[in-house]
């Protein structure tokens, strides 16, 4: 059994991203199940979800302590899954770009630096992992949401996430219908990101 | 023709239309929405409310396709009447609704119940235990249940979503009654594998046909539907009790009964702690499931009942156990909180205790651990979309009203209003509330009230109360009617307003300007993104006597955005002049716009605006006090 966790900001692709990766799942022939914890807006809170696979698994939610693997889009987004992270089996990775809440500078709380976040999950960690996908993926696509497929694709690569590549684009295809080129490069870049990694 | 940027971009919608016979990873709502095509469904009225709302979003998208009728009412109300309607005419309805949605409907529930159904009727309602939607209590719809006197039927995961959704229909038809499919957040926002079964083909039409005994509930006939209505249940109970409520054989004597998600978390803990304890799984949990309490009940000597919010199963057991195993102890909210979800956490230590074993990890000891590393970090907050109309009305009211004046707050995404910086929501009650309480402040304060509510929210509840305002006219408060053109918080669903239905029939809008002017209130239209034009009509209007009404026109952002799209434009972005800019912080602290960012540049600060982030309001650039923000020349890319 597999128990992922993906974090980011609400509106920001997290939750097509839970689905990419669901259905990449279940034809691989897996027992999927899984949550969305979310509700209120739409967008710009933080939006976790849960994707758990393999024989048979009854709560849709991760026990506590007991990913394998968080996947966060967003790096402060990923300090608050600690809840759910285990310095014995989690693996953490990160994209490094951040996504300051507005609150930052109404609350004058400053948004920590990207050392920091990853000091403060480490005691929660088996391993972090950083990577600069969404700074790329604004350089070559003009956007940064392509950095979350990248993410994917680099969680792929490094071998923390046991899914196939084959299966993992074929499930991009079937689920994203606008600038599906772009995400497949994208996802290709990541997975050679990935397999670079020193993971 | 239906307009491509209504839809989003990415869903698993043509999953819902998979074969029979294929696995596939469904949304539990998506599995309700492919119970109800299985069911041969021929009429689906709602309005839409989180956690139901991608129900009516699926079936929506569909309906066309499998040849049903689906409509989006003006709300929940309307919508179970119009799906009783058809039901009644023989059509298999649906009807779906958050658990306040129930409140709004309840008016005519029980006389339909009482009447009974010909076709099959379904009447979903998810109930939002921790309140995950906007949602003002944890009410537990079991409750309407036994008042109204309709069986309820409980999917724990989304492949029950599916295969109760039907089962509804056909006992529904069965019994010619109404039923609750009711479900929680969990249940609703979960994913998980489904096996699909064979698409049905509608029955679309159908014909009404007289029958005093049946639909004149009036005395002496209303005491014989009463009688009738509690013959179904018994029946019901007699028939299907035993059958749809499971008792899984296990070890001991102490037994768990679950129903809902709390079945699965049972589950998983039971694999966590190694333990297989007798289980009896409730489904059709009214009528009560007294045999199957009955049998599982009699040889134990301890049980817990796990069951969300109210210790409803929980007293029934209590009651049965009277007769059936007077010695029997009963654990349940003893132990477990009546708010908020149950979770494998939650429930773990209840778990240890009864079985004594032990997981060997402690929960609260961790969450403090990790509350203590995400300490002064700075909270996200949902918030408004860049390029918001609502953020810009906000700051145009507070600029005029100052921040003494009572804010009334309504349902919709400007309930995020609620937030900092603005602050505007000093109370949150129900929809179209905002009116009716603002209304009752005002007969007895002389209090200074702006209101707001939202267009879909106006045609929903809003129409009857400000009609009231104007019948007992006295001192009333400025009602703004923030006018975004939908259903936004929800997902953009038409409303009566939006000029378009559900099936993509074009249709004229109705006009809330001649709605307002008709009950007689002085009226005033501005755009939503003209700051100078809101703060005229405030002005104006705040001196005026009566019923006022200030209509703020401003399309929703998202949906501005998609129609750009779909014809290969972009917005017009803005940004920060570094030489003008004094760094006041009004961009960043009283409008907090989310593309308005700050960053150090050595020891400054510099603030500036995330171009992909810009959704080109351009109501920065009016509130500048510096003249600091600009437009982007370069407006259009492709």
């Amino acid at each position: 059994m597999f128990d992922l966790m993906l974090t980011g900001v609400g509106g920001e692709g997290v939750l097509t991203a839970g689905t990419i990766l669901a259905r990449a799942a279940q034809n691989e022939g897996n027992f999927v199940r899984g949550v969305q914890l979310h509700g209120l807006a739409q967008r710009g809170g933080s939006i976790p979800t849960f994707v758990r696979y393999g024989k048979k698994i009854h709560s849709p939610a991760i026990t506590p302590a007991n990913a394998n693997l968080i996947i966060a889009f967003e790096p402060l987004e990923a300090l608050r899954a600690t809840y759910y992270a285990n310095r014995k089996k989690t693996i953490f990775i990160l994209n490094n770009w951040p996504h300051v809440p507005i609150n930052s500078n109404i609350a004058k709380v400053p948004y920590p630096d990207i050392n920091e976040i990853k000091k403060r999950i480490m005691p929660f960690a088996k391993n972090v992992l950083v990577f600069e996908t969404h700074k790329l993926s604004l350089e070559k696509f003009g956007t940064s949401i392509l950095g979350n497929t990248m993410l994917i694709g680099a969680a792929i690569g490094c071998g923390a996430l046991p899914l196939k590549e084959r299966t993992v684009r074929d499930a991009i295809k079937s689920t994203i219908s606008r600038q599906l080129d772009s995400n497949l490069t994208a996802f290709d870049i990541g997975v050679k990101m990935g397999r670079e990694s020193k993971f | 023709m239906y307009a491509v940027w209504l839809f989003h971009s990415v869903s698993m919608i043509k999953d819902v239309l998979e074969k029979s016979g294929k696995k596939v990873v469904l949304l539990g709502n998506e599995a309700v929405a492919r119970g109800a095509v299985e069911a041969g469904i021929g009429v689906v009225a709602s309005y839409p409310g989180t956690p139901s709302s991608e129900v009516p979003i699926t079936l929506s998208a569909i309906a066309k396709k499998c040849n049903f009728f689906f409509e989006y009412s003006t709300n929940e109300k309307v919508a179970f009447e119009t799906a009783a309607g058809a039901a009644w005419s023989g059509v298999r309805a649906l009807t779906t609704m958050k658990h306040f949605g129930l409140n709004v409907a309840s008016d005519s529930v029980s006389p339909v119940a009482y009447a009974g159904v010909k076709g099959g009727f379904v009447v979903m309602v998810v109930d939002d235990p921790y309140g995950w939607s906007s949602a003002q209590s944890e009410q537990d719809t079991r409750h309407y249940a036994r008042m109204v006197k309709m069986p309820v039927i409980e999917p724990s995961n989304p492949q029950e979503c599916l295969d109760l959704t039907k089962l509804s229909f056909d006992l529904s038809e069965e019994f010619e009654i109404p039923f609750f499919l009711r479900t929680t957040t969990k249940v609703s926002h979960s994913i998980g594998t489904v096996k699909l079964g064979k698409i049905k083909k509608p029955k679309t039409k159908g014909k009404f046909i007289k029958d005093p005994s049946r639909y004149y509930s009036l005395r002496p006939n209303l005491q014989e539907l009463h009688k009738k209505i509690d013959a179904k249940l018994k029946n019901i109970e007699k028939k299907y009790g035993l059958k749809l409520n499971k008792i899984f054989e296990g070890k001991g004597k102490i037994g768990v009964i679950a129903s809902g998600v709390s079945y699965e978390y049972a589950r998983e803990i039971f694999n966590l702690l190694g333990i297989n304890p007798p289980l009896a799984k409730l489904t059709l949990t009214y009528p009560t499931p007294e045999n199957i309490i009955k049998k599982f009940i009699k040889d134990k000597t301890t049980v817990l009942v796990l069951e969300e919010l109210d210790p409803i199963i929980e007293n029934e057991v209590r009651a049965l156990a009277k007769d059936a195993n007077s010695k029997l102890i009963i654990h349940g909210k003893d132990f477990l909180p009546t708010y908020g979800e149950y979770n494998v956490a939650t429930l773990m230590p209840v778990f240890e205790k009864l079985f004594k074993k032990s997981y060997g990890f402690d929960f609260a000891k961790h969450k403090k651990k990790t509350d203590l590393s995400i300490k002064g970090v700075p909270f996200r907050n949902p918030l408004f979309c860049p390029g918001c109309s609502h953020r810009s009305i906000f700051y145009a009211v507070k600029k005029v009203y100052g921040e003494k004046t009572i804010f009334a707050g309504d349902i919709g995404c400007y309930v995020l209003g609620i937030f900092e910086p603005f602050k505007m929501q000093d109370f949150v009650v129900s929809m179209g509330a905002s009116l009716g309480i603002s209304h009752g402040i005002s007969r007895v304060s002389d209090q200074e009230i702006v209101v707001f509510i939202g267009d879909s929210t106006f045609f929903h509840a809003g129409m009857p109360a400000l009609a009231n305002l104007k019948f007992n006219d006295g001192k009333t408060p400025l009602v703004v009617i923030m006018d975004n053109s939908f259903t936004s918080m929800t997902g953009h669903q038409p409303n009566p307003g939006t000029g378009i239905t559900a099936m993509g029939e074009i249709v004229t809008p109705i006009s809330i300007e001649e709605v307002v002017t008709a009950m007689g209130a002085e009226v005033r239209v501005v755009n939503a993104f003209n700051q100078k034009q809101m703060t005229d009509a405030l002005n104006e209007l705040r001196k005026m006597d009566g019923l006022r009404v200030l209509i703020t026109k401003g399309e929703c952002r998202l949906v501005t955005k998609r129609k750009l799209r779909s014809r290969g434009l972009s917005f017009t972005t803005f940004y920060i002049d570094q030489e003008k800019c004094t760094k006041c912080g009004i961009c960043t602290d009283k409008f907090s716009c989310p593309a308005i960012r700050t960053k150090k540049v050595g020891k400054e600060t510099v603030y500036y605006i995330e171009p992909h982030f810009c959704w080109g309001c351009s109501v920065c650039l009016q509130i500048c006090p510096h003249g600091a923000i600009k437009a982007n020349t370069k407006a259009v890319k492709k």
